[in-house]
């Protein structure tokens, strides 16, 4: 007993070191990822840092989104933070971003951002609140080796979904128990179904307050269908339940084919079998449109204490810190030839083409996270959500998923309205939500 | 004849009674014991194993390196130690404050007592998101942010489950021992240190075991609460493990299982020991007549 009380007395005196040492001028805390050989990278080069610009950065790498928003509640944001396009026209709105023209006013740091960056960061108020700190975009990975073996000559940049589903027929293989595909030809994550909606022709605005279930868009959700009713692609509950991730699928041999983000870095550093990438697939007639991320990067608190240490620490991170080098949203850094020293594996993979082909058709991020406003996101994704997994599993029609977008929308007008009435905004985003609302065509209910 | 023929029968019926009673409880100790296995059966691994079908439950060559790795690519001695202050400091406050409190509840007589008792348990019906934002902002005004306060100083005030614990199990003591020890002079707190305390081994083990479990285990509240990586508890050090792995490749579940296994031997080694404390409570208790 008395050792256990010996272990609180001193467990007291630990337990109080520390503690709060934010806000503080020319201390910068930086909520980072929870990778402690990021956080080792970042604790090391620092000290030189803040030598150089008097700026010391404090890592906490243990976020979150609850934490976040509770550290915001007791007025102990960080100084720097993640932020993505659901949650940032929110806090903006309600003063929790501070707005970076103020400190990044005729800094050339600036001019080095690609355009559709700096694009990215803008909210409803025009405001700038946050810098992309990644991109990348998406393609179809394969295994050079199964290509050879069935005799198919590799994509190129201009091959097409009819091109890209006749190789996955001939890669399929059914000799697994009772004629089920031991391998198969292709997976895409659903999360990548948007990536081919702006490839077969959908655009969808910016910031958009309703949903909208193009043709283009249906015609490709039947067509990923088609994948798996053809038995192309596993089952997307069978790929769950296995708990593998893309890597494995592919360096096992489970698949052929493999949409993934590019580059991807843990796929580059696990596979070890002879693989290439290729740009998405086209659909005839169709100008490419390849997806480009945008959906998140670093914000400021509105309450830092010195918002011009926290500015210069954000450049830091994103232009200085090895660990995020080169860094593809600065358009001085040559991305591709960095990433191609640091991966042996990407020269002649065809990274460098699906890259480019990216940049000169940047068709935006649709992901529906990305597709809506922030105060339509949740009212129109809570509804759609459920039914999109339905439609996945095969259990609900693409068209009668059509017929509930006016239901969708409907509700969404109902929820965003009486958010207005609940919510603190600031008077320009109040101006933009309401012009919003009456601009929103929505049916009648029936 | 016809005795024997009796005799035989029942036998045969204990026997299919007892084998089927075994049967049941071994397939139900192999459905609990099923993913522990496959855990050490995984920690012992390649990459490339974990996903090998079918399923190889003996690993052909056992990679043992894998628990040097998942000691090593994170600071497991100090998330150790700082998790383990934080579980004994918790352990200590929470079973002697909440004695404490339920002696109170079941041998003082005052006014309103079974009320203010309803209106502790009450507070166990209410979620901890719902106080997380009230109880961090309080933390943050004292300036307690970043330091293990918040994961300690809690447990003075008792937990409400475990006074009710506490509370049920002194109700069984016979007040004849607080008479006979008033008798001889022993004040209310001389009388609960030194009689119902002891008394209440049992007791005192097994909210030990569940409060060492519960605070070995907690990330969310570590997860709140600190920001400083070396503050840090194994909870989270296994969080910030698992993206290391996972941005240096896929989740090596073979690593992160190794790692898990080793968190997890204090948990058992505990268990253990609060096992046997708790039959010999038992065994060594007032409450055998």
């Amino acid at each position: 007993m008395r050792a256990c009380i010996g272990v609180v007395i001193l467990a007291v005196f630990v337990a109080g070191c520390g503690g709060n040492q934010q806000s503080a001028p020319g201390t910068v805390t930086y909520n980072c990822p929870a990778n402690a050989v990021e956080v080792a990278v970042l604790q090391k080069e620092i000290p030189a840092f803040a030598e150089t610009s008097g700026v010391t950065i404090v890592l906490h790498p243990f976020s979150g989104q609850e934490k976040l928003y509770a550290m915001m509640a007791a007025d102990k944001a960080p100084d720097i933070f993640y932020t993505n396009s659901t949650m940032r026209d929110e806090l903006a709105a309600s003063g929790r971003l501070l707005d970076l023209r103020t400190v990044a006013a005729h800094d050339p740091f600036v001019g080095r951002l690609w355009p559709h960056v700096v694009d990215g960061g803008m909210a409803a108020d025009s405001g700038w609140y946050s810098v992309g700190n990644w991109e990348f975009t998406c393609g179809v990975y394969y295994r050079k080796d199964m290509f050879d073996a069935a005799g198919i000559a590799y994509p190129d940049s201009a091959w097409t979904w009819d091109e890209m589903v006749a190789a996955a027929r001939a890669l399929t293989r059914r000799s697994g128990p009772g004629g089920a595909p031991a391998r198969y030809g292709i997976y895409c994550g659903s999360h990548f179904v948007e990536a081919l909606e702006i490839m077969n022709g959908s655009r969808f605005p910016r910031g958009g307050t309703r949903l909208e279930l193009p043709a283009t868009s249906r015609e490709v959700y039947r067509r990923y269908l088609d994948l798996m009713n053809d038995g192309l692609m596993p089952d997307l509950r069978t790929v769950q339940a296995l708990g593998m991730q893309a890597p494995q699928l592919l360096q096992t041999g489970r698949v052929a084919m493999l949409v993934e983000a590019v580059p991807h870095q843990s796929l580059i550093e696990a596979l070890t079998v002879p693989w290439g990438v290729a740009p998405l697939p086209r659909f005839p007639g169709k100008a490419p449109a390849y997806f480009r991320s945008a959906s998140g990067g670093l914000s400021i608190s509105s309450h830092t204490a010195d918002a011009r240490a926290s500015w210069k620490a954000l450049k830091w991170i994103i232009g200085g810190a090895s660990t995020y080098q080169p860094n593809p949203v600065l358009r001085d850094v040559d991305f591709v030839g960095g990433w191609e020293s640091r991966y042996a594996a990407l020269r002649g993979s065809g990274f460098r083409e699906v890259w480019d082909l990216s940049l000169r058709h940047n068709g935006g991020d649709p992901r529906f996270f990305v597709r809506f406003s922030s105060w339509a996101s949740a009212p129109i994704m809570e509804r759609l959500q459920p039914l999109l997994d339905r439609v996945w599993a095969r259990e609900l029609p693409v068209d009668e998923l059509a017929a509930h977008v006016d239901e969708i929308n409907r509700a969404a007008r109902t929820q965003i309205e009486t958010s207005l009435r609940t919510s603190v905004y600031g008077s320009s985003f109040r101006a933009r939500i309401e012009t919003d609302l009456q601009t929103m065509e929505v049916a009648p209910a029936p | 004849m016809r005795r024997m023929d009796t005799s035989w029968r029942a036998t045969l019926t204990m026997t299919l009674r007892t084998s089927l009673l075994y049967g049941i409880l071994s397939v139900l100790g192999a459905a609990f014991t099923l993913p522990l296995v496959w855990m050490l059966s995984v920690s012992l691994q390649d990459a490339s194993g974990v996903f090998a079908q079918p399923f190889q439950w003996i690993p052909p060559s056992p990679r043992w390196e894998n628990y040097i790795d998942a000691v090593t690519l994170f600071p497991f001695s100090r998330y150790l130690f700082n998790t383990s202050v934080i579980t004994v400091s918790v352990v200590v406050l929470t079973v002697l404050s909440s004695s404490l409190v339920a002696y109170g509840f079941s041998r003082l007589r005052f006014r309103g007592r079974d009320a203010l008792f309803a209106v502790c348990l009450s507070t166990m019906m209410l979620p901890g998101q719902v106080t997380m934002i009230p109880l961090y902002a309080a933390y943050a005004r004292l300036g307690w942010i970043d330091t293990w306060y918040p994961l300690i100083v809690p447990a003075v005030f008792g937990s409400p489950f475990y006074i009710f614990l506490f509370r049920q199990f002194f109700m069984t003591i016979p007040r004849e021992y607080d008479e006979a020890a008033r008798l001889d002079g022993a004040g209310r707190f001389r009388i609960y240190w030194s009689i119902i305390l002891p008394l209440a081994r049992p007791a005192v083990a097994t909210v030990a075991l569940f409060c060492f479990i519960g605070a070995w285990n907690d990330f969310f509240n570590p997860l709140i609460y600190i920001n400083s990586p070396e503050k840090a508890t194994l909870t989270l050090g296994l969080h910030m493990l698992k993206n290391q792995i996972v941005g240096s490749g896929s989740v090596q579940w073979h690593v992160l299982m190794a790692a898990a296994l080793v968190v997890m031997i204090p948990n058992v080694i505990v268990f253990i020991a609060a096992q046997k404390h708790f039959v010999k409570g038992l065994q060594m208790g007032g409450l055998r007549g």
